[in-house]
Protein backbone atom coordinates (compact mmCIF):
# COMPACT_ATOMS: atom_id res chain seq x y z
CA UNK A 1 0.00 0.00 0.00
CA UNK A 2 1.09 3.33 -0.67
CA UNK A 3 2.13 5.65 1.75
CA UNK A 4 -0.54 8.16 0.74
CA UNK A 5 -3.21 5.54 0.99
CA UNK A 6 -2.01 4.22 4.67
CA UNK A 7 -1.92 8.28 6.02
CA UNK A 8 -5.70 8.21 4.19
CA UNK A 9 -7.08 5.06 5.72
CA UNK A 10 -5.45 6.20 9.38
CA UNK A 11 -7.19 9.55 8.81
CA UNK A 12 -10.90 8.39 7.88
CA UNK A 13 -10.44 5.70 10.79
CA UNK A 14 -9.13 7.96 13.09
CA UNK A 15 -12.37 10.09 12.07
CA UNK A 16 -14.42 7.29 12.37
CA UNK A 17 -13.64 6.28 15.87
CA UNK A 18 -14.28 10.03 17.07
CA UNK A 19 -17.90 9.73 14.99
CA UNK A 20 -18.67 7.29 16.68
CA UNK A 21 -18.09 8.43 20.05
CA UNK A 22 -19.76 11.28 19.92
CA UNK A 23 -23.30 9.93 18.31
CA UNK A 24 -23.91 7.97 21.79
CA UNK A 25 -23.21 10.83 24.07
CA UNK A 26 -25.18 13.49 21.94
CA UNK A 27 -28.19 10.82 22.54
CA UNK A 28 -27.77 10.58 25.74
CA UNK A 29 -25.61 14.22 27.58
CA UNK A 30 -26.72 12.88 30.68
CA UNK A 31 -25.49 9.52 31.24
CA UNK A 32 -22.21 10.98 29.66
CA UNK A 33 -22.70 13.87 32.45
CA UNK A 34 -22.61 11.24 34.95
CA UNK A 35 -19.64 9.66 33.87
CA UNK A 36 -17.63 13.22 33.45
CA UNK A 37 -18.66 13.52 37.06
CA UNK A 38 -17.01 10.35 38.18
CA UNK A 39 -14.07 11.74 37.18
CA UNK A 40 -14.83 14.08 40.01
CA UNK A 41 -12.48 16.70 38.01
CA UNK A 42 -14.63 19.81 38.06
CA UNK A 43 -17.43 21.29 39.35
CA UNK A 44 -21.21 20.21 39.31
CA UNK A 45 -22.27 22.50 36.54
CA UNK A 46 -19.76 22.01 34.36
CA UNK A 47 -19.56 18.38 34.06
CA UNK A 48 -23.12 19.16 31.84
CA UNK A 49 -21.03 21.76 30.01
CA UNK A 50 -18.56 19.36 29.16
CA UNK A 51 -21.21 16.98 28.53
CA UNK A 52 -23.03 18.97 26.28
CA UNK A 53 -20.02 20.73 24.64
CA UNK A 54 -17.58 18.11 24.32
CA UNK A 55 -19.23 15.57 21.78
CA UNK A 56 -20.09 18.02 19.23
CA UNK A 57 -16.31 18.64 19.13
CA UNK A 58 -15.49 15.06 18.69
CA UNK A 59 -18.60 14.90 15.78
CA UNK A 60 -17.41 18.17 14.26
CA UNK A 61 -13.66 16.77 13.78
CA UNK A 62 -14.44 12.99 13.09
CA UNK A 63 -16.11 14.52 9.88
CA UNK A 64 -13.25 16.64 8.97
CA UNK A 65 -10.97 14.12 8.79
CA UNK A 66 -13.11 11.61 7.37
CA UNK A 67 -14.21 13.72 4.54
CA UNK A 68 -10.93 15.37 4.42
CA UNK A 69 -11.46 19.03 5.16
CA UNK A 70 -9.53 21.03 6.75
CA UNK A 71 -7.46 18.17 8.58
CA UNK A 72 -5.01 19.74 10.12
CA UNK A 73 -7.13 21.73 12.15
CA UNK A 74 -9.51 18.60 12.98
CA UNK A 75 -6.66 16.33 13.62
CA UNK A 76 -4.94 19.23 15.88
CA UNK A 77 -8.16 19.56 18.14
CA UNK A 78 -8.27 15.83 18.11
CA UNK A 79 -5.02 15.44 19.44
CA UNK A 80 -5.72 18.25 22.15
CA UNK A 81 -8.77 16.23 23.48
CA UNK A 82 -6.69 13.07 23.51
CA UNK A 83 -4.60 14.54 25.56
CA UNK A 84 -6.78 16.28 28.09
CA UNK A 85 -8.25 12.45 28.06
CA UNK A 86 -5.20 10.90 28.70
CA UNK A 87 -4.42 13.30 31.83
CA UNK A 88 -7.79 12.77 33.09
CA UNK A 89 -7.47 8.87 32.79
CA UNK A 90 -4.26 9.09 34.17
CA UNK A 91 -5.69 11.14 37.39
CA UNK A 92 -8.15 8.79 37.63
CA UNK A 93 -5.42 6.30 38.06
CA UNK A 94 -3.48 8.10 40.38
CA UNK A 95 -6.26 8.65 42.67
CA UNK A 96 -7.47 5.32 42.56
CA UNK A 97 -10.70 5.77 40.94
CA UNK A 98 -12.35 2.74 39.96
CA UNK A 99 -14.48 4.37 36.95
CA UNK A 100 -15.92 3.83 33.60
CA UNK A 101 -13.51 5.81 30.90
CA UNK A 102 -17.62 6.63 29.40
CA UNK A 103 -15.06 7.33 26.09
CA UNK A 104 -18.03 5.34 23.81
CA UNK A 105 -21.55 3.92 24.83
CA UNK A 106 -22.39 4.97 28.29
CA UNK A 107 -23.12 2.57 30.87
CA UNK A 108 -22.93 -0.92 29.88
CA UNK A 109 -19.73 -3.17 29.92
CA UNK A 110 -17.33 -1.41 32.17
CA UNK A 111 -12.89 0.25 30.13
CA UNK A 112 -10.79 0.53 32.92
CA UNK A 113 -8.74 3.28 32.55
CA UNK A 114 -6.13 1.77 32.59
CA UNK A 115 -6.91 -0.20 28.90
CA UNK A 116 -8.61 3.62 28.06
CA UNK A 117 -5.18 5.25 28.53
CA UNK A 118 -3.67 2.66 25.83
CA UNK A 119 -6.29 3.60 23.32
CA UNK A 120 -5.83 6.88 23.63
CA UNK A 121 -2.07 6.26 23.00
CA UNK A 122 -2.93 4.99 19.79
CA UNK A 123 -5.18 7.62 18.60
CA UNK A 124 -2.68 10.07 19.75
CA UNK A 125 -0.25 8.03 17.42
CA UNK A 126 -2.78 8.10 14.71
CA UNK A 127 -3.06 11.93 14.73
CA UNK A 128 0.31 12.65 15.12
CA UNK A 129 0.91 10.54 11.82
CA UNK A 130 -2.01 12.10 10.33
CA UNK A 131 -0.27 15.79 10.97
CA UNK A 132 3.10 15.36 9.94
CA UNK A 133 1.51 13.65 6.44
CA UNK A 134 -0.26 17.23 6.59
CA UNK A 135 2.69 19.01 7.25
CA UNK A 136 4.83 17.46 4.41
CA UNK A 137 1.87 17.53 1.99
CA UNK A 138 1.51 21.55 2.57
CA UNK A 139 5.29 22.10 3.22
CA UNK B 1 -6.48 23.33 -5.56
CA UNK B 2 -5.47 25.07 -2.24
CA UNK B 3 -8.59 26.48 -0.03
CA UNK B 4 -7.80 30.17 1.77
CA UNK B 5 -6.06 29.69 4.61
CA UNK B 6 -7.56 31.25 7.78
CA UNK B 7 -4.23 31.39 10.60
CA UNK B 8 -4.50 27.91 12.43
CA UNK B 9 -5.44 28.86 15.79
CA UNK B 10 -8.79 31.28 14.57
CA UNK B 11 -9.92 28.24 12.26
CA UNK B 12 -9.67 25.68 15.76
CA UNK B 13 -11.11 28.53 17.85
CA UNK B 14 -13.71 28.76 15.46
CA UNK B 15 -14.58 24.81 15.36
CA UNK B 16 -14.34 25.36 19.29
CA UNK B 17 -16.57 27.68 19.12
CA UNK B 18 -19.32 26.22 16.57
CA UNK B 19 -19.14 23.17 18.78
CA UNK B 20 -19.92 25.20 21.76
CA UNK B 21 -22.35 26.32 20.22
CA UNK B 22 -24.14 23.76 19.19
CA UNK B 23 -23.54 22.20 22.13
CA UNK B 24 -25.01 24.56 24.45
CA UNK B 25 -27.82 25.05 21.72
CA UNK B 26 -28.82 20.89 21.81
CA UNK B 27 -28.91 20.87 25.62
CA UNK B 28 -30.12 24.12 26.50
CA UNK B 29 -33.03 22.48 29.03
CA UNK B 30 -30.30 20.36 30.89
CA UNK B 31 -27.87 22.96 31.19
CA UNK B 32 -30.72 25.32 32.55
CA UNK B 33 -31.07 22.54 35.07
CA UNK B 34 -28.11 21.62 35.86
CA UNK B 35 -27.76 25.30 36.21
CA UNK B 36 -30.74 25.63 38.79
CA UNK B 37 -29.47 22.29 40.55
CA UNK B 38 -26.31 24.61 41.37
CA UNK B 39 -28.18 27.49 42.74
CA UNK B 40 -30.85 25.43 44.45
CA UNK B 41 -28.18 24.49 47.00
CA UNK B 42 -29.15 27.69 49.20
CA UNK B 43 -32.84 27.41 48.58
CA UNK B 44 -32.47 24.14 50.54
CA UNK B 45 -31.18 25.64 53.42
CA UNK B 46 -34.13 27.99 53.57
CA UNK B 47 -36.83 26.13 51.77
CA UNK B 48 -38.85 27.54 49.33
CA UNK B 49 -42.77 27.01 49.19
CA UNK B 50 -42.55 27.64 45.26
CA UNK B 51 -40.95 24.38 44.70
CA UNK B 52 -45.36 23.04 45.23
CA UNK B 53 -46.09 24.40 41.72
CA UNK B 54 -43.65 22.89 39.71
CA UNK B 55 -44.13 18.91 39.04
CA UNK B 56 -40.49 17.72 38.33
CA UNK B 57 -37.97 17.60 41.40
CA UNK B 58 -34.92 19.72 41.17
CA UNK B 59 -31.28 18.03 40.90
CA UNK B 60 -28.86 18.06 42.97
CA UNK B 61 -25.35 17.49 43.75
CA UNK B 62 -22.95 15.13 45.83
CA UNK B 63 -21.66 18.12 47.67
CA UNK B 64 -25.32 19.27 48.41
CA UNK B 65 -26.69 15.65 49.30
CA UNK B 66 -23.64 14.86 51.19
CA UNK B 67 -24.29 18.11 53.49
CA UNK B 68 -27.70 17.41 53.70
CA UNK B 69 -27.14 13.89 54.24
CA UNK B 70 -24.87 14.65 57.51
CA UNK B 71 -26.39 18.01 59.01
CA UNK B 72 -30.01 15.26 59.30
CA UNK B 73 -31.87 17.99 57.18
CA UNK B 74 -32.92 15.30 54.45
CA UNK B 75 -34.25 12.18 53.91
CA UNK B 76 -33.25 9.83 51.41
CA UNK B 77 -35.31 7.82 49.42
CA UNK B 78 -33.87 4.80 47.26
CA UNK B 79 -36.05 4.36 44.28
CA UNK B 80 -34.41 1.14 43.54
CA UNK B 81 -36.23 -2.30 44.27
CA UNK B 82 -35.94 -3.84 47.61
CA UNK B 83 -33.38 -6.26 46.73
CA UNK B 84 -30.54 -4.07 45.66
CA UNK B 85 -31.55 -2.12 48.75
CA UNK B 86 -30.31 -4.76 51.01
CA UNK B 87 -27.34 -5.56 48.87
CA UNK B 88 -26.50 -1.92 49.08
CA UNK B 89 -27.27 1.57 49.82
CA UNK B 90 -26.43 5.03 51.04
CA UNK B 91 -26.32 4.75 55.27
CA UNK B 92 -29.60 5.94 56.72
CA UNK B 93 -31.25 6.12 53.54
CA UNK B 94 -35.30 4.67 53.35
CA UNK B 95 -36.15 1.75 50.84
CA UNK B 96 -38.92 3.67 48.80
CA UNK B 97 -38.71 0.77 45.27
CA UNK B 98 -40.51 3.13 42.39
CA UNK B 99 -42.60 0.21 41.76
CA UNK B 100 -44.55 0.08 45.22
CA UNK B 101 -44.50 3.88 44.97
CA UNK B 102 -46.35 4.06 41.72
CA UNK B 103 -49.22 1.91 43.45
CA UNK B 104 -50.13 3.16 46.25
CA UNK B 105 -49.61 6.70 48.41
CA UNK B 106 -46.12 6.42 48.84
CA UNK B 107 -45.71 4.54 52.22
CA UNK B 108 -42.89 7.03 54.39
CA UNK B 109 -42.56 7.23 57.84
CA UNK B 110 -44.67 9.70 59.88
CA UNK B 111 -41.81 11.56 60.71
CA UNK B 112 -41.42 12.56 57.25
CA UNK B 113 -43.83 15.39 56.55
CA UNK B 114 -44.69 17.70 53.73
CA UNK B 115 -41.95 19.57 54.64
CA UNK B 116 -38.92 17.26 55.06
CA UNK B 117 -36.27 17.93 52.27
CA UNK B 118 -36.55 14.35 50.43
CA UNK B 119 -33.58 13.21 48.12
CA UNK B 120 -34.14 10.91 45.60
CA UNK B 121 -31.39 8.77 43.95
CA UNK B 122 -31.03 5.03 42.50
CA UNK B 123 -28.43 4.19 39.97
CA UNK B 124 -27.13 7.05 39.02
CA UNK B 125 -27.31 9.45 35.60
CA UNK B 126 -28.51 6.28 33.72
CA UNK B 127 -31.05 5.72 36.11
CA UNK B 128 -34.43 7.92 35.88
CA UNK B 129 -36.28 5.89 38.89
CA UNK B 130 -35.37 8.74 41.48
CA UNK B 131 -37.19 11.59 38.67
CA UNK B 132 -40.26 9.32 38.49
CA UNK B 133 -40.19 8.95 42.07
CA UNK B 134 -39.74 12.42 43.02
CA UNK B 135 -42.53 13.15 40.94
CA UNK B 136 -44.88 11.30 42.72
CA UNK B 137 -44.02 12.36 45.61
CA UNK B 138 -44.36 15.98 45.01
CA UNK B 139 -47.35 15.07 43.36
CA UNK B 140 -48.77 12.80 46.89
CA UNK B 141 -47.66 16.67 48.87
CA UNK B 142 -44.26 16.46 49.47
CA UNK B 143 -42.91 20.46 49.03
CA UNK B 144 -39.20 19.81 49.33
CA UNK B 145 -38.31 17.05 46.90
CA UNK B 146 -34.98 16.55 44.90
CA UNK B 147 -33.13 13.97 43.01
CA UNK B 148 -29.49 12.98 43.14
CA UNK B 149 -28.50 12.26 39.97
CA UNK B 150 -25.44 10.58 40.82
CA UNK B 151 -26.51 8.26 43.25
CA UNK B 152 -25.39 5.30 44.72
CA UNK B 153 -22.46 5.29 42.56
CA UNK B 154 -21.50 8.26 42.77
CA UNK B 155 -22.06 8.52 46.11
CA UNK B 156 -19.98 4.99 46.78
CA UNK B 157 -16.53 6.00 44.14
CA UNK B 158 -16.60 9.17 46.67
CA UNK B 159 -15.78 7.09 49.26
CA UNK B 160 -18.87 7.90 51.51
CA UNK B 161 -20.61 5.46 53.78
CA UNK B 162 -23.16 2.77 52.43
CA UNK B 163 -24.74 0.36 54.27
CA UNK B 164 -25.82 -3.06 53.08
CA UNK B 165 -25.21 -7.32 53.12
CA UNK B 166 -22.77 -6.36 50.51
CA UNK B 167 -18.93 -7.03 50.38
Amino acid sequence: MKRIDFVMVLRIALGGVFIYAAVPKIVDPVAFAGSVAAYRILPYFWNYVAAAVLPFLELICGVLLVLGIRVRTGALIIGALNLVFMVALASAIVRGLDIDCGCFRQGGEKTTPWLALARDAVFLAMTAAVLRYERLRAG
Amino acid sequence: MRMRSIHPLSEIALVVLLAALIGVAWNKTLLTDAWRGETRHAAVVAPQPAQAAEAVPMPVGLAQAKDLHDSGQAVLVDARNADSFVKEHISGALSLPLAVADRKKPPLPKNVTPDTIIIAYCNGFSCHDSMELGKILIKAGYRQVFVFEGGLPEWRDAGYPTAGGAS
